[in-house]
């Protein structure tokens, strides 16, 4: 017999994070990858799909369309946009760029970030419009 | 020192995180959202993707991210499974690491075949 009787808070193995905002933002951005793993699974799909022929590539656009799938995409999209977004936030605590004798402020390196985002994407869309 | 195998997962997991940032957002616009609208369904056509994907640039673009994006993932959903009370790290671990390897098999095998 042990005659300690320490005090253990008990903390569920299950739903810890519902017990303070912080944590529920960290598991909104750790749960993105359920979404980035469906994805690269369906991308997947869709190069065999390609290899396959246009018939191959015609059920994989109209699973694409199919109801349920629009619903996730725009759950995914969603996602997506968290995990960005707090990928971006913590660029400045991983990646210290120092310029003579300080550091360079954070913001501007987010700001970099965003700035590359965008651009990217108005490419990525240009090239998909004129296609 | 000892040396860490950690370092492994944690460069993929971080290169798979910066490209899954900047890409996933208007790549899923682009195949999933845009299409059912009628929003570039000439480009998202058989013969233009077709023609797109068959550029060995494009190719290479389209492994770097499955690729890192899969491994990214897998290092991630690992953090979930104990951060969702499975505490069997080990087991977890060795599933999770060996579908990405197996998913990034597949993307070289079906762009070889495009």
């Amino acid at each position: 017999m042990d005659a300690r009787k320490p005090y253990v808070r008990k903390v569920s193995k299950t739903s810890w994070f519902m017990t303070h905002a912080r944590y529920k933002t960290y598991m909104l951005h750790e749960v993105s990858s359920i979404f980035v793993a469906l994805y690269m699974v369906l991308l997947i799909w869709g190069l065999f799909a390609l290899a396959d022929g246009p018939q191959a590539w015609g059920n994989w656009m109209s699973f694409i369309e199919s109801p349920l799938v629009i619903l996730l995409s725009l759950i995914a999209f969603g996602f997506f946009v968290i995990h960005t977004m707090s990928w971006f936030k913590a660029v400045p605590q991983a990646m210290r760029i120092q310029k003579g004798e300080h550091f360079i402020p954070g913001n501007l390196i987010i700001g970099g970030h965003y700035a590359v985002l965008g651009g990217f994407s108005l490419f990525v869309l240009i090239l998909a419009g004129v296609a | 020192m000892a040396r860490s195998a950690k370092a492994v997962p944690w460069f993929l997991f971080a290169a798979g995180g910066t490209v899954t940032a900047f890409v996933l957002p208007v790549m899923l616009f682009v195949t999933n959202i845009a299409p059912p609208v009628g929003l570039f369904t000439d480009a998202m056509s058989w013969s233009s993707m077709h023609d797109f994907v068959g550029n060995w640039l494009v190719k290479l673009v389209l492994l770097g991210i499955i690729g890192f994006g899969l491994w990214h993932a897998a290092h991630r959903l690992r953090v979930c499974a104990h951060d969702f009370g499975i505490r069997a790290d080990t087991p977890v671990a060795a599933v999770v690491y060996a579908l990405a390897a197996l998913g990034t098999l597949l993307t070289i095998w079906a762009l070889l075949m495009i």
